[in-house]
């Protein structure tokens, strides 16, 4: 034993406190990690182990006055995909690969998501809106690779489809730039907000609050079992003014016109309620909705987010007459049985200015001279009145200036007039006074200021600040809020002169130039115009109010085709099916088909057009 | 008569066994079964893993009595053939050996499947204990430490052919603590080791250089250091600096007084540039896992999904179990299947998970009473051989026991090397038994009577 002396037991103890320390260490790190961070480390631990499958609350429905649903929601089927814990790249491509072939998608962009999801550890919708039989076999796919679920949710639904597009607008995926904003909110990255219109401005009270299913999943993304579950919040449903008959009305026939491109704007002269909105060309709200990413990119680029209802400012022509012939009659200056003799051109320093007519309207008077559209009697009219009286009664009609309607990219056009010109430091000519009275010159209306001054026209000078909202009904039991029109402004004028004004509007229907929009037992009232464009063919215009027999007028109207030529021919008629959908009637000039040949196949049979001569 | 005598002789040996130790065995292995069985209940061949473990806990307690009841000088007398097993069966495995995950390192022998390292390792413990024991009178000499690690030698390489460079790892605080436990000459022992030691952390530094500054430029602190690993003007310049780190010691030194040979000052250029140039011939060597091993232990959170997943998951749940723990079979991290290899090699962070702080300090506990029992069967040893053997098992295990946890508390590099005891594997189970019962029986025979 012990052949080679005594053991050096110190260096046995110098390794023995080598081990000690190294266990303290260890022991202190344990400590720190288990009783200091225990919180922390249990959080992260709650992460891995919980997925949130977000629901969809159903966004809320948005109603016409009569209580038809415009914007509603649908039941959808949904594609999620929960990333694992240690799922590596290479595990996700047979799964691209597998669903690319049942979704008949690209698999590159799949595989895009599926690895953005595995990034970002949350959940993402490779597909919505699925069709039930691709449900059925997606559904087998669930136990074959784990992560891959199904889940039904709330999809907006527009059901009119091509209806009031640009007041109702469309939902669409937010940019990053503004998720980051509206991520405190609740959205998450593939919430859709509202992206134009009333989805837009409503989008806080539209939307309601996601709710959610919070699920134990494994490792590898399967779901084990709900933990909790958050019921959603519907979002508050929005009651419009819009007659859903008039709006569809206004849509098919702009739609119908030989340009197809314009605006129509019809209200209710008695209370301001925005009936119908309607710009051309619109688009299919439901469209950005697809789950065929070709058919949103497409809609995306052929969309026209510009309204011409309300940000198109156009040269009123002749449908600013009746304005000049109120402020003429009004201030006295002119007779109604003053008459004028037109040769089809006036004369003024030199200049000659031509009426529409060449050949000439002969001797003309009030009701012939706005029945007819006689330039030269508005010229000669205009030249007596002033442009300043004249420009005063368009601003009290509330040219020139904004509605204010709470709609967003709204223009005011251009008033032009004395006292304008005066402002700008420029002088006032006669013949600019020539171009005012029949409306062309630097005068710029949009179609929604020429609905609202027909209306009134008809009412006698209530200028309405139009409403469209009737209610918001709030689903957390707020009470309801009610908005109201506003009364603007009022036009004084004599009271003389508001007759001779409505009554030779209603003769341009019943026998002048606005004929296309006669309608039997109803008081049609209307002017045609034909806004000379410097940029091509004339603007057609039609403004009109209609009321039944002993009652005040209860819709005006404004359309507008843009280069659409003639208005009595191209105008009159849309504006004409605006005012029988309001009024519920039939439309006695179309031929009687059976009830059940609703689907609008047109018959290819010859048949009578009664449209009333192509004069203004 | 001849009973009584029986019984006595029995009590006397029972007598000298140390209970302490026995009892620290014997809960380190009943805390580690209900931990390894928890954290397996969710592997599809549950029932498999606890067939085996029960059977080879059987004949590790066989096997623990029965090394028990044999002087274990026998291991001395037949040193060689210890040794000649040792290189036999690392050679066996190489040949016979099946490949799993890479590596050719399980041997399958009768229906069962053995990893022979690890009792390659106790193996030449024992026969380097008995090297060293003769080299007694002639410790000091250099030639003691550069035979012992030439006797070492061809087993490790056998054991990094598999390749396993855990397991090699862990023979190296072996061979370490036994030589500086026997006696040898600090000085030669830190040249050797320190030179080692240089050598594997220069691939270390590179890697650490290369994933915490990719972006470096050639003129930064990292890319200068990165331009060494290329062999050109800047490892010259390197090595210059050495030498002149080693000229300054010496002129610092002389102008101090300090008493030291002049020897020593020139061995520090010479020792820095030598590990220098075999770090960076081993960084070249170095394989894509080994590599992405050192990356996420330098840089846990670069790639959450890739190598550095297994790091995090498992402080995840060593953490978050707190002062009491989920309680067994009830952890999420490791019954939903977030911590990886949870019954083998990172069972800890299960304990910690499942039993809390609690658990992990019992467990911590058992394993320091247990080195503290095998410090004290080398202190009262009755021969040299007892106690180097004692000295270099204490070494080894508590180096397993800093790696392994400290790999499930994230301080250590992903090593792969299992908890004895406690981490499930029937054939390390069986071993690490075989050598506790070599150390209660040095233990027991303290005294030279028996």
């Amino acid at each position: 034993m012990n052949r080679g002396g005594a053991v050096p037991q110190e260096r046995l103890e110098i390794l023995w406190y080598c081990i000690a320390a190294a266990g303290l260490v260890l022991g202190l790190r344990l400590a720190q990690m288990q009783l200091v961070q225990a919180a922390e480390w249990r959080l992260a631990a709650e992460r891995n182990r919980s997925q949130m499958i977000h629901q969809n609350a159903p966004r809320g429905r948005i109603y016409d006055r009569n209580g038809v649903p415009v914007a509603t929601n649908a039941p959808a089927f949904s594609l999620i995909f929960l990333p694992g814990k240690d799922r590596r790249r290479q595990d996700l491509k047979p799964l691209a690969e597998e669903l690319a072939r049942q979704l008949d998608r690209d698999p590159e962009t799949l595989l895009e998501s599926l690895e953005q999801a595995v990034r970002e550890e949350s959940a993402v919708r490779l597909a919505e809106n699925l069709p039930t039989q691709t449900m059925f076999r997606l559904s087998e796919l669930k136990t074959i690779y784990p992560g891959v679920d199904l889940i039904v949710e709330a999809r907006r639904y527009y059901p009119f489809g091509r209806f009031a597009s640009h007041l109702i607008g469309y939902m669409g995926k937010m940019g990053q730039k503004e998720w980051r904003e509206r991520k405190p909110k609740g959205y998450r990255v593939d919430s859709r907000t509202g992206r134009l219109g009333l989805e837009r401005i409503f989008e806080d009270e539209l939307r309601g609050r996601d709710g959610g299913l919070r699920m134990e999943v494994d490792a590898q993304g399967r779901l084990k079992r709900v933990i909790d579950k958050i019921p959603f919040e519907a979002g508050s449903n929005v009651h419009l003014t819009i007659d859903s008959a008039v709006q569809r009305a206004a849509d098919e026939g702009l739609r119908g016109t030989s340009t197809g491109r314009g605006g129509a704007v019809a209200i209710d002269p008695r209370n301001g309620d925005l009936l119908a909105m309607s710009s051309q060309p619109d688009f299919d709200p439901n469209a950005f909705l697809s789950t065929d990413p070709g058919e949103v990119q497409s809609t995306v680029v052929g969309l026209s987010e510009f309204n011409n209802a309300i940000s198109g400012a156009y040269p009123p022509g002749s449908t600013f007459k009746p304005i000049v012939g109120l402020a003429a009659l009004s201030e006295g200056r002119v007779k109604p049985d003053d008459s004028v003799f037109c040769p089809g051109h006036f004369e003024l320093g030199g200049r000659t200015f031509l009426c529409w007519e060449h050949k000439g309207h002969k001797r003309v008077s009030w009701l012939m001279g706005l029945a007819q559209s006689c330039d030269v009697y508005f010229y000669t009219t205009g030249l007596k009145v002033g442009g300043a009286a004249i420009e005063r009664f368009a601003r009290d009609f509330g040219l020139g200036s904004l509605t204010k309607i709470p709609l967003k990219f709204e223009k005011g056009g251009h008033l032009f007039g004395p006292e304008t010109r005066k402002k700008a430091g420029k002088s006032w000519y006669d013949g600019d006074t020539l171009n005012l009275a029949i409306g062309q010159g630097e005068l710029t209306v949009t179609p929604l200021q020429m609905a609202i001054a027909t209306g009134a026209l008809a009412n006698r000078g209530n200028v309405w600040r139009p409403r469209y909202i009737q209610k918001i009904v709030y689903a957390d039991g707020r009470p309801d809020s009610v908005m109201n029109s506003e009364l603007r402004q009022v036009v004084s004028a004599k009271k003389e002169a508001w007759d001779e004004v409505q009554h030779a509007m209603e003769v341009v229907v019943s026998s002048g130039t606005g004929g296309g929009a006669r309608i039997p037992g109803l008081i049609v009232a209307g002017k045609t115009g034909t806004a000379q464009n410097p940029h091509g063919e004339d603007h057609a215009w039609f403004i009109v109010y209609a009321a039944k027999p002993g009652e005040p007028a209860s819709i005006a109207i404004a359309v507008l085709v843009e280069n659409g030529g003639h208005g009595g021919s191209t105008a009159a008629p849309v504006a004409r099916k605006m005012i029988l959908a309001h009024f519920g009637m039939e439309d006695p000039s179309a031929p009687r088909r059976p009830a059940a040949a609703a689907a609008p196949v047109p018959a290819p049979m010859p048949m009578p057009l009664p449209i009333p001569g192509r004069t203004r | 008569m001849t009973m009584a005598r029986a019984v006595r002789v029995q009590s006397g040996l029972s007598g000298r066994v140390d209970w302490t130790y026995i009892a620290a065995v014997a809960g380190l292995i009943i805390a580690g079964s209900l931990a390894m069985l928890s954290a397996a209940s969710t592997t599809s061949f549950y029932s498999s893993i606890l067939q085996k473990h029960f059977i080879a806990l059987t004949l590790g307690i066989t096997l623990f009595t029965l090394t028990l009841a044999f002087n274990y000088q026998v291991f001395q007398d037949q040193s060689k053939f210890v040794y000649a097993l040792a290189i036999v069966i690392v050679a066996a495995t190489l040949i016979l050996g099946k490949i799993s995950r890479g590596q050719r390192s399980w041997i399958h022998l009768f229906g069962f499947s053995f990893q022979p390292a690890e009792m390659a390792r106790t193996l030449v413990i024992l026969a380097l204990a008995d090297f060293l024991d003769r080299r007694a009178r002639k410790i000091g000499d250099l030639s003691t430490i550069l035979v012992g690690l030439a006797l070492c030698g061809p087993v490790m390489v056998l054991v990094l052919k598999q390749p396993d460079f855990s397991t090699t790892l862990t023979f190296v605080p072996a061979i370490f603590g036994m030589m500086f436990a026997a006696g040898a000459d600090l000085f030669q022992l830190g040249a050797i080791f320190g030179f080692g030691g240089v050598a594997i952390s220069v691939p270390l530094i590179y890697t650490i250089c290369q994933v915490r500054y990719p972006l470096a430029s050639a003129t930064s602190l990292p890319g200068m250091i990165l331009a060494t690993s290329r062999m050109g003007w800047a490892t010259l310049a390197a090595i210059g600096i050495f030498c002149a780190i080693g000229f300054l010691a010496w002129r610092v030194a002389s102008w101090m007084r300090v008493q030291v040979k002049p020897a020593a000052f020139a061995a520090i250029p010479i020792l820095l540039s030598a590990a220098l140039l075999s770090g960076i011939l081993v960084h070249r060597q170095l394989k894509g896992y080994q590599r992405n091993r050192f990356v996420s232990w330098i840089a846990p959170q670069s790639d959450v999904q890739g190598a550095s997943y297994n790091v995090i998951q498992s402080q995840i749940a060593l953490g978050s179990g707190g002062m009491w723990g989920k309680g067994l079979f009830s952890g999420t991290q490791s019954q939903l299947g977030f911590l990886p290899e949870r019954h083998t090699d990172f069972v800890f962070a299960n304990v910690g998970e499942e039993m809390g702080f609690w658990g992990t300090s019992l467990i911590l506990g058992l394993y320091m009473v247990l080195l503290w029992r095998i410090v004290a069967a080398a202190r009262q040893a009755r021969d040299r051989y007892g106690y180097l053997v004692c000295a270099g098992l204490a070494s080894t295990i508590a180096f397993q026991l800093v790696l392994n946890v400290g790999m499930c508390v994230g301080l250590m590099p992903v090593a792969g090397v299992p908890l004895p005891l406690v981490s499930y594997g029937g054939s390390s189970l069986l071993v690490t038994l075989w050598t506790l019962g070599i150390v209660a029986n040095i233990y027991a025979r303290r005294y030279a009577l028996l």
